[in-house]
């Protein structure tokens, strides 16, 4: 019988799907995003109707409305301005995490549990709901300012809390969150489970 | 296991909380990220006279084509995530410091291999380069610590095996 070599294995299929992961993910990460788009919509709608008027797929990108425009330089409601001031938010920085997992997942040899890719690109596609919220309220923290940052009455989170919350959703997530799934649903498998034995072995005597 | 997830994420909150902190980022991000936007001009130079440095930039004299190494281009939220990990496993702290240092050294050279190749890539094509700074190469850096972290712990587990059998 031939010798296995799991941790190899993994390396050469972990490097060889990457790109072809990426590729497929690039081509259909528009319309993956569209429910997560409507998602946002619907968070960002009902939790802040004083600042956005929707978010909208915009080609590739999703487009935050603000409830905004500009008039003479300042920041004015939008009926007032005549035109309405909105950002790009590219979500693919954020649904990268799938191909990402995608290439672990298929690259680590042994059983692993039905279904359990399938829960771990759910998971991810809650994760990119939050980061595109993150990123919503990051860029209008920055474009807006105090109009954002004091509404009198809105629950707009403080500064600090927006940007801890964007660095960890949008920054940190979408490359450590794959990981983390990945490792946690290949604990049992030959790759893993010799390595993590110490850990398995916490709490006995 | 619990022990570890929580160690882990407590080790690395708590880290990624620091770094945000005005004085470290004066003091030691920054810093950091001109280094190494100075490394990678010293590397790229000496075989290439169309391209020039100043600060953080890396810019080529021909196209005009330049770039600007951030923070976030310093492969230390990277770091951030290998020293949890390596701290939360159990294992002896001079082993742990070792797989640190290593590990360091090992994203840090992935790191510079990226900013070269992204450097190339933008004044070839600017779509491509958007394309693989952005989504490809993120992955590659998180990939290069998993990779690291597994090999330490195939260490670990041939090192406990030998001294079983002694």
């Amino acid at each position: 019988m031939p010798e296995q070599h799991p941790f190899r294995q993994f390396l050469l299929l972990a490097f060889a799907l990457l790109l072809p992961c990426f590729a497929v993910w690039s081509a259909a990460s528009a319309w993956l995003a569209i429910p997560a788009i409507g998602f946002t919509n619907m968070i960002l709608t009902g939790w802040l109707p004083d600042f956005v008027a929707g978010v909208y797929v915009q080609g590739s990108k999703a487009l935050l409305v603000t409830q905004f425009g500009e008039l003479d330089g300042r920041l004015v409601p939008a009926n007032q301005a005549g035109d309405t001031i909105a950002y790009l938010l590219d979500h693919r920085i954020l649904s990268y995490s799938m191909p990402f997992y995608t290439a672990l997942h298929f690259a680590t040899p042994g059983e692993k549990r039905p279904g359990s890719f399938f829960v771990g690109l759910v998971v991810l596609y809650a994760l990119l709901v939050t980061g595109m919220v993150s990123l919503s309220l990051k860029d209008m923290m920055v474009n807006l300012g105090t109009q954002f940052l004091q509404h009198p009455t809105a629950a707009v989170p403080p500064a600090n809390l927006i940007a801890l919350v964007y660095q960890f959703n949008v920054l940190i997530l979408p490359t450590l969150a794959p990981v983390l799934l990945w490792a946690w649903q290949s604990r049992n498998t030959p790759l893993l489970q010799q390595m993590i034995e110490p850990l398995t072995r916490e709490g006995t005597p | 296991m619990a022990r570890f997830v929580t160690v882990f994420l407590v080790i690395m909150v708590g880290l990624f909380s620091l770094e945000m902190m005005k004085p470290v980022q004066d003091h030691l991000v920054v810093p950091f990220t001109g280094l190494l936007a100075s490394l990678s001009a010293a590397l790229i130079t000496p075989f290439d006279s169309s391209v020039t440095a100043y600060g953080k930039v890396l810019q080529f004299t021909d196209s005009g084509f330049a770039v600007s190494i951030e923070a976030g281009c310093n492969g230390i939220e990277a770091t951030i995530v290998l020293i949890a990990a390596v701290i939360a496993f159990p294992a002896p702290w001079k082993t742990r410091l070792a797989a640190i240092t290593l590990g360091f050294l090992a994203v840090q050279t992935l790191n510079l291999a990226r900013i070269i190749t992204l450097f190339y890539l933008g004044n070839w094509n600017i779509d491509v380069f958007t394309w693989v700074h952005l989504y490809l190469w993120p992955a590659l850096i998180m990939l290069d610590v998993l990779i690291v972290f597994l090999v330490y712990l195939r260490y670990l587990a041939t090192d406990t095996a030998k001294a079983a059998n002694a």
